[in-house]
């Protein structure tokens, strides 16, 4: 890298110049005026434009550059030479330097097609709620658009029991993007868990999620809160997590370096190559 | 390995002489360092107005300072910290490292890269000078006291007699016109001048960072500047964009500013991603894990970032349709931005860490931005947002993101790249004191503002009344802010020690991989004696491995 060129003893670069820092000074003079004394924009312009004809000056040729000496040879870098160290060997089960971790994942679609089918579980869990209930089918519908649809805000039940087409939509699209993007997050972790992914997705996450959202909802969304019953709420995150968890797991591994499409296991190809 | 002093040290020249050439320098070197200088600078004002305000809300019904006084703090701290404290912060480092890291000797245009430099901190002044000056146009005024924002119809001559908006506007609009030039700049020089060999998707991640970070800068500054431009017509021409009493829409000014503001929290995040994704690798001793993944999901979220504005709006009262639209994309942000956290772990998995203090600050940004990140998914729900909109949990929340973000990636940054910048490395010690105050001093300032925002607690409140069970979470706040205080006091302290006593670095002390490392430290004004040849993403490591250089594999 810090091969020294012996042929010319010198580099042209840019001359230093004041004139950058003045047409600023300018630009910011004619600034202050506006919230003080027109005079002081006046002045600004003026210092503006004796700057901009500096600055002009500095572009017509033999101007502007100047010839920067090489620094003395023992004030350059040195020559980047090769480590002494070896590369670290791929060890059993752990990632070496270049390798990725994790080693053999799913591939994206099988996370996506796993969240719609638990998407499509739960949106039956829920809505078999609503039959048993007796608040009708499209009651768990009303309550999810609510998220972001304001007017559910303060209705009664009357209204969150009958069909709107708003809401109908709003659902199907919050539900459908959420379960497709929960599923590819779980497929994108899963390798990282320890054992037992359909325990990680059938039990743990729904609890979890569960758990949060008892916890939170009674602050922020306390009319909400009255409306939710949780055992079925709970039923139908197992109902989710349970689809997706068995789908995912039992689809087929590729390779990580496949989705990433560059570089390869660690050592594994080297070692064929050499 | 002990290196000797060098020797040849020429008596240095007198003070006059050398500020001359700091104030005609065309060096990006010099100009990224004199960005970070700014910053620090601005940090140290920014940081006391905030202890002002934290002392203020120390308890119920206190008297410190007045009402006044307190909406002319909190609003010269927001402005401050985002305009000229991480805005020039960021400058800094990608002027100072991009035309290393791609190997080139300078940037597209090193005179507009002074002009942009000297702008910013006139900017900076402008802002400033507000204090100095109290009579002007309409004999009253003196700092800006209308909030970062500027929400209208605050700013109309109605309302704010004086001309304290005007610094506002006008020290806004000068930086920003200085960070325009800074990031077209910067496209230039990545596009054109990258070493031979370096393709684009062989760019280091903080240059491609950077990269779609100017983009994003280009995109979001002009609306901004055009919403200035017309504010200022409102207030000394009699036009009516945003006065609400001539017909004018105050709606309007909040669509011209989060169209910028929104954009502008990922201006602030992008370039801290690229400072992670230099820094976690190194210190994990592994390649980062998704490079293509890492800089497609920048991408992405630079195109998302542009159409979530009105989520800063679900409270104006904009219509249903728009509201479930805005905060659908503000989840779906959340996709690309958990892809990279998910690659950043996975490069830590399995690799040799090295705990040194640049690690330290990247792994306090992975954890405090992934809280940030969690309640920022919270607002995106409308009721939620409904809920603690503009209570100190929005504070918390984006004060996570910002400084748990942003300005926790900086610092590991400065700690990474001070050895090459000044030839010394900075003191180990007093960087992990600065750290562990920081970290801790963050969680106990910022923490608290979650419970006492969900207790109700309005920001920019400047008193409480008793009673209402805000008055613990506040105090610990305010001890927060003394602790955190006392980090940054340690970090000045090393940041000056260092640069005389600390240990010298030598070329490439963290045996890294990229270019800048290449060089000696600090560099020859011209970088590189000769240009570098690239053909992996690690240059340093092919040359460092021969026997299993990264080209084979890419
Ligand atoms: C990178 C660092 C920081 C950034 C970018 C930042 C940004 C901001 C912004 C934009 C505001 C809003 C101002 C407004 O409401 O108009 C704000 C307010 C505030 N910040 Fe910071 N800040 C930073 C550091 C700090 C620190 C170190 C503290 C405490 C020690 C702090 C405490 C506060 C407080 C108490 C408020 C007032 C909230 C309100 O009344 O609305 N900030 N900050
Ligand atoms: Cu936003």
């Amino acid at each position: 890298m810090s091969e020294v060129n012996e042929e010319s003893e010198s580099i042209g670069m840019p001359a230093p110049t004041a004139w950058p820092m003045v047409s600023a000074a300018g630009v910011a003079l004619a600034a202050v005026g506006i919230a003080t004394n027109p005079f002081i924009s006046v002045a600004g312009v003026m210092v503006l434009m004796v700057a901009i004809g500096g600055w002009l000056r500095e572009l017509t040729p033999g101007r502007g550059e100047i010839e920067e000496t090489w620094v003395p040879v023992d004030q350059r870098a040195r020559e980047v030479v090769a480590s002494s160290r070896r590369v670290a060997q791929p060890r059993a089960g752990l990632p070496g330097n270049r390798s990725h971790f994790p080693e053999r994942v799913h591939t994206y679609a099988s996370g996506v097609v796993g969240g719609l089918l638990g998407g499509g579980v739960m949106a039956g869990t829920a809505m078999l709620y609503g039959v048993v209930s007796g608040r009708g089918i499209w009651y768990p519908i009303n309550m999810l658009a609510g998220i972001v649809l304001t007017r559910f805000d303060d209705v009664s039940k009357l209204e969150l029991e009958r069909f709107s087409v708003t809401a109908f939509i709003i659902a199907s699209l919050l539900h459908l993007t959420a379960s497709a993007l929960v599923g590819l997050f779980f497929e994108i972790v899963l390798p990282t868990l320890p054992k037992s992914p359909v325990f990680w997705g059938g039990v743990v996450a729904p609890l979890m999620w569960t758990g949060v959202v008892y916890a939170s909802i009674g602050i922020l969304n306390p009319l909400m809160s009255e409306h939710i019953v949780w055992s079925w709420f709970i039923a139908s995150q197992f109902a989710y997590g349970l689809t997706m968890g068995i789908y995912v797991v039992n689809a087929k591994k590729v390779p990580a370096s496949h989705i990433e499409g560059a570089s390869t296991a660690d050592g594994r190809d080297h070692e064929s190559q050499s | 390995m002990a290196i000797a002093e060098p020797t040849i040290e020429s008596p240095a020249p007198p003070l006059v002489t050398r500020l001359h050439g700091w104030v005609t320098t065309v060096d990006h070197k010099r100009i990224g360092l004199m960005y970070l200088m700014m910053s620090l600078f601005f940090l140290v004002l920014g940081g006391l107005e905030v202890i002002w305000i934290r002392m203020q809300l120390w308890s119920a019904n206190n008297t410190l300072v007045e009402a006044d006084t307190f909406n002319q703090l909190f609003t010269m701290h927001g402005t401050t910290m985002i305009f000229f404290v991480v805005m020039p912060m960021i400058a800094g480092f990608a002027n100072y490292l991009i035309p290393l890291m791609i190997g080139a000797r300078d940037v597209a245009f090193p005179r507009l890269n002074a002009f942009g430099f000297w702008m910013s901190l006139f900017g900076g002044m402008i802002l400033y000078l507000s204090y100095f000056t109290g009579e002007a146009l309409y004999g009253a005024g003196s700092a800006p006291d209308v909030g970062w924002f500027a929400y209208a119809p605050l700013t109309s001559p109605a309302y704010s007699r004086g001309s304290s908006v005007d610094y506002w506007i006008l020290a806004t609009l000068v930086s920003g016109v200085g960070t325009l030039t800074f990031a077209i700049n910067l496209i230039a020089t990545i596009v054109s001048m990258r070493a031979p060999g370096m393709a684009i998707g062989k760019l280091p991640l903080f240059v491609w960072m950077m990269l779609v970070d100017a983009w994003l800068i280009v995109f979001a500054f002009p609306p901004f500047t055009a919403a200035q431009v017309m504010l200022l017509m409102d207030r000394h021409l009699g036009a009516h964009f945003f006065d609400t009493q001539a017909g004018g829409s105050a709606i309007l000014w909040q669509h011209l500013f989060w169209f910028f503001g929104h954009p502008e929290v990922y201006i602030m995040a992008l370039p801290a991603f690229g400072i992670i994704s230099e820094v976690v690798p190194v210190f994990s001793r592994k390649v980062i894990f998704g490079h293509t993944t890492l800089a497609m999901s920048t991408t992405a979220i630079g195109f998302i970032s542009m159409g979530v504005w009105a989520h800063h709006m679900f409270t104006v009262g904009l219509n249903d349709g728009l509201d479930a639209f805005f905060s659908a994309a503000s989840f779906l942000i959340a996709v690309p931005t958990g892809i990279k956290i998910f690659n950043w772990t996975a490069t830590l998995y399995g690799g040799r860490l090295r705990l040194h203090t640049p690690m330290l600050f990247a792994l306090g940004f992975l954890s405090m931005f992934l809280i940030g990140g969690l309640t920022g998914v919270m607002l995106a729900a409308v009721p939620v947002d409904w809920q603690v909109s503009d209570s100190y949990f929005l504070v918390a929340h984006f004060h996570y993101v910002l400084f748990g973000g942003s300005l926790f990636a900086l610092m590991a940054g400065l700690y990474y790249w001070y050895p090459k910048a000044t030839g010394r490395m900075l003191d180990e010690t007093w960087g992990k004191w600065h750290f562990w105050l920081q970290l801790i001093g963050f969680n106990l300032t910022f923490a608290p503002m979650h419970i006492s925002g969900l207790m109700g607690m309005p920001r920019r409140v400047y008193t409480y009344q008793a009673g209402q069970g805000w008055e613990i979470w506040n105090q610990i706040s305010t001890v927060g802010g003394f602790v955190m205080g006392a980090g940054f006091a340690v970090m000045f302290v090393n940041l000056l020690w260092s640069l005389q006593r600390g240990r010298i670095a030598g070329d490439d002390p963290w045996d890294a991989w990229t270019l800048e490392w290449a060089t000696s430290s600090p560099p020859a004004s011209y970088n590189f004696e000769t240009i570098p040849i690239v053909r992996s993403r690690r240059p340093l490591w092919d040359k460092k491995h021969p026997e299993d250089p990264d080209w084979i594999h890419e």
